[in-house]
């Protein structure tokens, strides 16, 4: 069954400061869509705003699934109804090992070991690092591989990637694109890939691009828009005058 | 309704040896403490009312629990003392002898009254507790498994005193187990002796009703070369003190303690430390983690003594405390008093919350908040679990477990 996230007028504030400024998209389950901007755009405000991160205030706006708001929900209850957020620097969790963690997040206890083991070896992660405490004395990109192995047992409907191209070795960018992909294709997984490089969109093809600047989305479209942006660099998207 | 003055005169009638009725002036001399005391300033004395605690004459009829027997499963060999009055005895292996002592003397060879002068709930130990039981371990043994010492306190006042001895160059483990106490007072004396080269891994696990008052005290001795592992773990108990000096005697000599506390509603938790370190290339570590929910607190002072003589030395101290609640408190004191130049020493302690990042990224999975505190929680004791001898940490981690569980159940409806 096709799922929709929509995000309608959204604005949110760090600390003082308002960084989205009425930002829409709406995508569906099945599609990959690429979250581009310059730095400071919004891009990861958005990303935690939406899992409920603790640091960002949500002043206006709404985001829902399939109609049901998830604004007013905890963090838990986001994730539960689908969302799913990989950090550009996935946290440690010093003393929670990743299976206990996944049991409380509502794997099947009976099999989640083994299922952590199948998705590791899809990531090209060793299976033992996954007997450490979460992300705890991992590398970048071992951590990067960790939380694809949780989205594998999770199957979240949709998978916020945040920033996971930025200080990432270009085997590891491969193999977290390549489980991206396989997922759109065996659950169905709705993917936005925030980035602001190309270098990701190679491996994990978006069927949409967004362009995003000054906490708005500026131009929605196809692959014409990462040429535009090849050509005329982020200048050539100005956001409109409110 | 039999008061603790007239149940306590009882006892010294019946039984007046044993520098009992020495203890029982000495306690009178120095009475109770008050809050004005600055080591009993966290206390809530005004609660304790001594007097409605009777003295038992004789073991209460109790029991011990589930969790009590899930422990004894794991041991060697398992001794029931009932309100300090050891039970028979079955068969012993080999290197280990059990018995109980009546000279009113501690391991040092002093008498009671004079090593615990000052120290009122000692003092009414050595007058009150039927004798002591010794647990010794001949020197060269090497036991096979655990002596597991099951405490169990009945209602009114509870005295039970313990002396492990572990010989030249050997090796034991031994747990000390305490629960029972409702609506109680509970003051166990305990010192744990280890000769030369010789190795004692010691549980203390308190696990007594949320009615009773604990005021517990306990010193090592510890040799030349030999080595005193502890674990304090302190679960239950309404008021729970617990005092763990170590004095290291001889060259080389080492004690690891770790004390793991976890309170909820109204308990407090208040663990005294001492290290004394008499002798050169002595070393004591010292790890102490706490958790406290709802309305609940805990106190940490811990002192390193260091004597002039007891050079390279190397003293850790370091403290560590979960608020769960915004009604929860914690108070961390370490102290350091060196008279020694050629020393290595260091304390470090914190007191704060869950970390909320850490805790938004397990829920951001789609962990609940309660699971989330659950599991941060226990991976905070993760380390106090660790360190626990093999054969007795699976009835305790579950115990803790559960603990962990009822106080992130706590601190969810407190947050």
């Amino acid at each position: 069954m096709t799922s929709t996230l929509s995000i309608q007028g959204l604005r949110v504030a760090v600390g003082d400061r308002e960084v989205l400024k009425g930002f829409d998209l709406t995508m569906s389950t099945g599609e990959v869509h690429a979250l581009m901007g310059p730095n400071g755009s919004g891009k990861s405000t958005l990303a935690h705003a939406l899992t409920g991160h603790p640091g960002y205030r949500v002043l206006e706006g709404s985001v829902t699934i399939d109609g049901r708001e998830l604004l007013g929900l905890s963090a838990t209850e986001r994730a539960r109804a689908g969302l799913f957020l990989a950090l550009q620097q996935p946290l440690e969790v010093p003393g929670v090992r990743p299976l206990d963690m996944l049991v409380a997040a509502g794997a099947d206890p009976a099999t989640v070991g083994a299922r952590v083991r199948e998705e590791a070896s899809r990531v090209g992660l060793r299976p033992e690092l996954l007997e450490r405490f979460v992300n705890v004395d991992l590398s970048g990109g071992e951590r990067k591989r960790a939380e694809m192995v949780q989205l594998g047992v999770l199957r979240p409907r949709f998978c916020l990637l945040d920033e996971v191209d930025s200080g990432l070795d270009v085997d590891a960018l491969a193999a977290v694109a390549r489980r991206l992909s396989s997922a759109v294709g065996e659950w169905e997984c709705g993917v936005l890939a925030i980035t602001h490089f190309r270098r990701l969109l190679v491996e994990l093809v978006p069927t949409t691009i967004h362009v995003v600047r000054d906490g708005r989305v500026v131009a929605t479209g196809g692959p014409e828009i990462a040429e535009r942006l090849e050509r005329e660099g982020y200048d050539g998207f100005r956001a409109p005058r409110a | 309704m039999t008061t603790f003055a007239d149940s306590a005169a009882a006892v010294l009638d019946a039984h007046p040896g044993g520098g009992r009725r020495e203890a029982w002036r000495a306690f009178e001399e120095v009475g109770l403490p008050s809050a004005s005391d600055e080591v009993w300033r966290y206390t809530p004395l005004g609660e304790l009312g001594l007097e409605r605690h009777a003295v038992a004459t004789g073991p209460s009829p109790a029991a011990p629990s589930d969790a009590a027997r899930r422990l004894a499963a794991g041991a060697g060999v398992v001794l029931t003392v009932v309100d300090g009055h050891l039970a028979p005895v079955g068969e012993l292996p080999e290197g280990l002898s059990v018995s109980a002592d009546d000279s009113g003397r501690s391991h040092t060879g002093q008498a009671l009254v004079e090593r615990y002068a000052n120290d009122a709930f000692s003092l009414l130990n050595a007058a009150l507790a039927p004798a002591t039981t010794v647990v010794r371990v001949e020197p060269g043994a090497v036991l096979a498994g655990p002596v597991v010492v099951l405490g169990l306190a009945g209602s009114g006042a509870s005295f039970a005193r313990l002396r492990v001895e572990v010989g030249r160059g050997a090796e034991a483990v031994v747990l000390e187990y305490l629960e029972g106490g409702r609506d109680g007072l509970v003051v166990p004396l305990s010192e744990y002796a280890v000769d030369a080269a010789g190795s004692l891994t010691l549980v203390t696990y308190q696990r007594l009703d949320e009615s009773a008052w604990q005021v517990a005290r306990t010193t090592g001795f510890v040799e030349r070369d030999a080595r005193l592992r502890q674990a304090v773990i302190g679960l239950g108990g309404h008021y729970d003190r617990s005092r763990n000096d170590a004095e290291l005697r001889g060259p080389g000599a080492a004690n690891e303690l770790r004390t793991t506390y976890l309170g909820r509603g109204d308990q407090v938790h208040d663990f005294r430390t001492h290290q004394l370190h008499l002798a050169p290339r002595t070393n004591s570590r010292l790890l102490s983690k706490g958790a406290v929910a709802e309305r609940s607190r805990s106190v940490y002072t811990g002192l390193i003594e260091i004597e002039k003589g007891a050079t390279r030395t190397d003293a850790r101290q370091t403290n560590h405390n979960l608020l769960l609640s915004p009604s929860a408190h914690a108070d961390s004191v370490p102290n350091l008093d060196i008279r020694e130049n050629d020393v290595l020493c260091a304390h470090a302690s914190s007191v704060g919350p869950l970390d909320a990042l850490q805790r938004w990224y397990l829920e951001s999975r789609g962990v609940e908040r309660v699971d989330a505190q659950r599991l941060m929680i226990q991976g905070f004791f993760y380390e106090m679990l660790e360190a626990l001898p093999a054969a007795l940490a699976a009835p305790i981690e579950a115990d803790v477990a559960a603990a962990v569980g009822e106080v992130a159940r706590a601190a969810q409806v407190g947050s």
